[in-house]
């Protein structure tokens, strides 16, 4: 009987392992009990604003904090718990707010360990939500992964499906680096097969989710559902798309890109981020500087546009990557 | 705890070995021989001894860009400082660090900080830790009057009194943020005040007089420790430098500078303690004086007969795993 | 862009030169600083080269005549088959002011990200195309490309390279489309009637791992030079294809082309190893006569895709024909097939196979290589296969059920299969005297595409 957890119960779960495997594992963060777990007054705990640590400060009080409203403080002392002996997990609730705390991550978290020679380790874990797709609008929709991809020293994963998730949280958990853990929100809503007990998936590793000789089309997150909708719509036509679906940011796995571009010579990455200067630009710069001679087309991009995430459903919806951007990048790349 | 011989030599000595080692940096920037942004600690040696004599291998430091202080109060070694300083492989972080980001995890000391007010929330971490792994220890924050407008100081403090953290933040009050004059940008009188805004334990000590901010230190690690809480303590003191080794000290008046050098200078002011309650005598002191001397000699000649980084070294140590 | 060649000034006192001979002819391949004219100048012949590879499209100026130097002699075009206008381009070379007739721009596409390229500017070509290009010794500019824009791609490149691989001249002024890949000992493919060495298509991916195999399109057929005649004797065709390659070779010929391989056997015993015999036969029968007739017709007065609807019953067993899709796609690729045989060369080989027909069913007993006769249960067309087997001495003999002729297409894993092992019992038992046997007489490669 396979179990069908949303990507959420999933997570659930994973925390739930960690906390119970190793005593220096808490997690700290706006609401993660949510109300305080005051059991006495009869109210019932939020489990986080999507849910998703639900029931775990009644299995591990004291070891789920709930924080004020301080990013910089969260993750300032995150980062000053994990170095001194503690794996915490702290919570930005939505990527979007990683102004507000970019410095522990960026200065600190990243560089202790470079700085010190090697001498310091913060093996931190902030889990962040992030995408469009739930009409959040333009301060709370945001994918901005590419940001903390870019800083030397941070790890960023990224599942596409509540299987890897668990998998992945657990491996970004018991990493002893800093590592960013984004759950797209289009991600957050999916259901499927999640295996029970403990396992990982390692970081670092993409995955073919779909083979195909014709085309590739890398895709991360929120993507990989809309790649697999549109290799199917390009089977029908002919064409084989095989979708790789990266998890791992940084590291990434660029043998694995170079390995299926190689066996294609076509290449799409899609993309729910902006433009510029993201993993799409990574992804062909990659292509472009040491698979120059498996290119037989030019490497398309399917992003979003070069502007905020707008609220009202159609312009929202016309943000995101589709199955028919795809397929149309496909068409035009010959 | 006792004001044993034993402590206030260590006090002296340590107070001693910041003087000179940041005279003596002063000396090797000017000279061409040093590279990098360095911020002198000088004048405010009582803080940090003052401070650190409570601390023992359970307590975590963060220090600021001003840094070299904290450390040695904190036991850090000096031959490794100063290989570090000169951007030796031998140096305490490989020579990756430099001046602001020197520390050593085996002594406690989460590092000097480039950043105004990072080490506030780093050591609330450190506070954080102790209290869930139940080790006794305390974390201690020192920062400037200027990082106390920082929206970490304020998030830190706010945090660390909700959970009672046994942390303890010592703001260095040395009357300038960089350039400017704290009065400008601090509104209240006694930054210590801002402690009442998060119902925190506060405590004022004159940061010149070491046995002033060991009593008060003593007492705020002291209520840390029973889990009563956090405390602010500010300490009143001056900086004898610019903000950095360079700074020509255009925009401070020089008789503040003057007065505060010449009559409220804290190993002066140790050193009449001691004599006049005979805890001490100026042998002792002389001796101690010598070996710093030598030993900061030392480190210097063999900092500068080190070997140079590998250039490999660039991209080591940046993960843990790959 | 086509390349000129003008009757060079060699010197300052040179005004005029004479044509002396133009050692190619048209059509051919040429490689740059190979020598494309001869002229003569103040009584001293001058051998003239190439500044470009391609193919010589047109020569303006005949043997004997004089020109002042700098007149438009000839054109080298990139590649065979593309248009070449030899008025405008000799308009063109005299007056450069002119706006040449073919430049002009493309008709920008109506995507906005992708235009095309004016004609004339560089032509886009895909890094993996170059690469491939690179492999193979290649110009990619030579290569029509189908990509957006007229890009050359990756599939461009080796499509060229299966149409104009390795020329070999045969016999004066009849080069063949000798297409080879692979590594190892030579192996060489002759197709049957009416059929090219895609007719071979299943049994390369089997072969050029450990062989090097040549597919010998011979004359008249796809990219091989048709030279008139009434007939192509199979004698013939089995010098050429003697022709077509070094030392010795395993020989594998279906239908005509066993009796081609047979021929080669026979003519030249030295330079075959083994032979491998797919539906041969030493006698047509009535019924393949009767076929070949009806070919020739339909060549000429039908369609590709209705000569191949008619010849698939023919070729194909039962099962295959059972299967709808199965049936359509072999009638698809067995019309792309027949459409790069001109009815011509239908009517010329028939009446080669006719006049061999009968001639050489005694002298199979003299057949010492070993031989390996393939055949298909369900072959109406060439049933006497199993006497071919037994009239060769120690031949093997196969017999799949239920195949047709196309047996090789139709069960080329059995097939294959048997092959294989086949050539490696011949390798054991008659290896090879050695590399670097001295070339056969007459025969020059026109192009390497260096």
């Amino acid at each position: 009987m396979p179990r069908i957890l949303s990507t959420g119960q999933a997570i659930n779960e994973a925390l739930a392992i960690a906390l119970a495997s190793d005593p220096d594992v808490i997690l700290l963060g706006e609401d993660v009990a949510g109300g305080g777990a005051r059991d006495g007054d009869g109210v019932d705990e939020i489990g986080g604003v999507f849910g998703t640590t639900k029931g775990l400060v009644k299995r591990f009080p004291g070891r789920v904090l709930d924080t004020p409203i301080s990013e910089m403080g969260i993750l300032g002392t995150a980062v000053g718990a994990a170095a001194t002996g503690l794996r915490p997990v702290a919570e930005l609730m939505f990527i979007d707010f990683l102004g507000v705390c970019l410095d522990p991550l960026l200065n600190q978290a990243a560089k202790l360990r470079y700085m010190f020679g090697g001498k310091a380790r913060v093996p931190l874990t902030v889990r962040t939500v992030s995408g469009a797709g739930m009409r959040s609008a333009a301060q709370h929709s945001q994918s901005l992964y590419w940001m903390t991809t870019g800083i030397p020293g941070l790890k960023t994963v990224i599942p596409s499906n509540p299987a890897d998730a668990k998998g992945l949280l657990l491996a970004a958990i018991r990493d002893d680096d800093p590592v960013i853990f984004c759950e797209a929100k289009g991600v957050l809503m999916l259901r499927g097969e999640v295996p029970e007990g403990d396992y990982t998936v390692p970081i670092g590793q993409a995955k073919v989710v779909r083979a195909g000789g014709d085309v590739t089309l890398v895709a991360l997150g929120a993507t990989v559902a809309v790649a697999l909708a549109a290799a199917e719509q390009l089977a029908k036509q002919g064409t084989e798309a095989e979708v790789l679906d990266l998890r791992s940011l940084q590291p990434l796995d660029e043998a694995a890109i170079l390995a299926s571009l190689e066996k294609t010579g076509r290449l799409v990455v899609v993309d729910e981020s902006t433009p510029r200067c993201g993993i799409a630009s990574d992804v062909a710069a990659l292509c472009v500087d040491r698979g120059f001679d498996f290119l037989n087309a030019p490497v398309k991009r399917v992003t979003a546009p070069h502007t905020p995430v707008p609220f009202a459903a159609i312009l929202e919806d016309a943000f995101r990557p589709s199955a028919e951007k795809v397929i149309a990048a496909v068409r035009e790349m010959g | 705890m006792q004001l044993t011989r034993d402590l206030l030599l260590d006090a002296y000595r340590k107070m001693r070995m910041i003087r000179c080692f940041e005279e003596k940096l002063q000396q090797l920037v000017l000279a061409g021989k040093m590279a990098g942004f360095l911020h002198l600690y000088a004048g405010e040696e009582a803080v940090a001894v003052g401070v650190c004599a409570h601390l023992d291998a359970r307590d975590w430091v963060a220090s600021t860009h001003r840094g070299h202080g904290h450390c040695i109060a904190k036991g850090v070694d000096v031959a490794g400082m100063m290989a570090e300083l000169f951007g030796r492989k031998t140096g305490l972080c490989k020579g990756k660090g430099g001046s602001m980001h020197i520390a050593d995890m085996d002594r406690g000391m989460l590092g000097a900080n480039g950043i105004v007010g990072a080490g506030i929330p780093l050591a609330t971490g450190a506070a954080l830790t102790a209290q869930i792994k139940k080790t006794g220890g305390v974390g201690v924050a020192f920062f400037g009057d200027g990082a106390s407008n920082q929206g970490q100081f304020h998030e830190s403090l706010n945090m660390a009194q909700n959970w009672k953290l046994p942390a303890l933040y010592v703001v260095e009050n040395n009357g300038w943020g960089e350039f400017t004059p704290t009065e400008f940008v601090v509104p209240v009188a006694d930054i210590a005040e801002r402690a009442r805004s998060y119902a925190m334990a506060s405590a004022i000590a004159d940061g010149m007089d070491f046995f002033d901010v060991y009593e008060k230190a003593g007492q705020a690690i002291g209520r840390a420790r029973r889990g009563e809480g956090p405390t602010l303590l500010e300490c009143k003191t001056y900086r004898f430098h610019g903000h950095y080794v360079g700074d020509t000290l255009a925009y401070r008046p020089k008789q503040q500078a003057e007065e505060w050098n010449q009559q409220r200078d804290p190993l002066d002011h140790f050193e009449r303690r001691v004599l006049e309650a005979g805890l001490l005598d100026g042998d002792d002191l002389r001796h101690l004086d010598g070996e710093v001397a030598a030993e900061l000699d030392a480190a210097v000649r063999a900092a500068e007969a080190a070997p140079f980084p590998d250039p490999s070294d660039v991209t080591t140590d940046v993960y843990v795993s790959k | 862009m086509p390349t000129p060649i003008a009757m060079p000034k060699l010197g300052m006192s040179m005004q005029e030169g004479r044509v002396v001979a133009w050692p190619l002819p048209l059509g051919a391949t040429v490689a740059r600083g190979q020598i494309v004219l001869v002229i003569e100048s103040e009584k001293a012949e001058v051998e003239i080269e190439a500044t470009a590879s391609g193919f010589l499209r047109h020569t303006y100026v005949a043997v004997d005549a004089t020109v002042p130097c700098g007149t438009l002699l000839g054109a080298i075009a990139e590649t065979q088959d593309e248009p070449f206008d030899a008025e405008s381009f000799r308009i063109a070379h005299d007056h450069p002011e002119a706006p040449r007739a073919s430049a002009t721009a493309a008709p920008r596409a109506a995507a906005a990200s992708e235009v095309a390229p004016p004609h004339g500017a560089r032509k886009p070509i895909a890094p993996a195309a170059r690469a491939r290009a690179r492999e193979l010794g290649l110009d990619p500019a030579r290569v029509p490309g189908s990509g957006p824009g007229g890009r050359v791609t990756r599939e461009d490149v080796d499509a060229w390279v299966a149409r104009h691989a390795h020329r070999i001249e045969v016999a004066p002024g009849v080069a063949l489309e000798v297409p080879a890949t692979g590594r190892g000992d030579s192996v060489v493919l002759l197709p049957g009637f009416g059929t090219d060495v895609a007719a071979f298509a299943r049994q390369l991916p089997a072969l050029e791992s450990s062989f090097r195999v040549l597919g010998v399109n011979p004359r008249g057929v796809a990219g091989s030079d048709a030279p008139p005649a009434d007939s192509y004797d199979v004698a013939r065709m089995a010098d050429d294809a003697a022709c077509a390659f070094d030392g010795r070779a395993h020989v594998i010929g279906a239908s005509l082309g066993a009796a081609v391989a047979l021929e080669l056997a026979l003519a030249h015993p030295g330079r075959v190893r083994s032979l491998v015999l797919v539906t041969p036969f030493v006698a047509a029968s009535p019924r393949l006569v009767a076929v070949l007739e009806a070919w020739c017709r339909l060549a000429a007065e039908a369609s590709p895709e209705a000569l191949a609807s008619a010849l698939v019953p023919w070729f194909f067993g039962a099962a295959a024909l059972a299967n709808e899709r199965m049936r359509a796609r072999n009638v698809r690729g067995l019309a792309e097939i027949v459409a790069r045989v001109p009815a011509a060369t239908l009517v010329r080989q028939a009446a080669g196979l006719l006049a061999w027909s009968g001639t050489r069913g005694a002298d199979l007993g003299g057949i010492s290589v070993p031989a390996f006769v393939v055949a298909g249960a369900d072959d109406l067309l060439t049933p006497d296969a199993a006497a071919v087997a037994r009239a060769i001495p120690g031949a093997e003999f196969l017999l799949v059920p239920g195949a047709g002729h196309a047996v090789a297409l139709e069960n080329y894993q059995a097939v294959n299969e048997a092959i294989l092992a086949h050539l490696s019992r011949s390798n054991a038992d008659s290896p090879d005297r050695g590399r670097g046997a001295s070339s056969v007489a007459g025969r020059s490669p026109i192009s390497k595409d260096r």
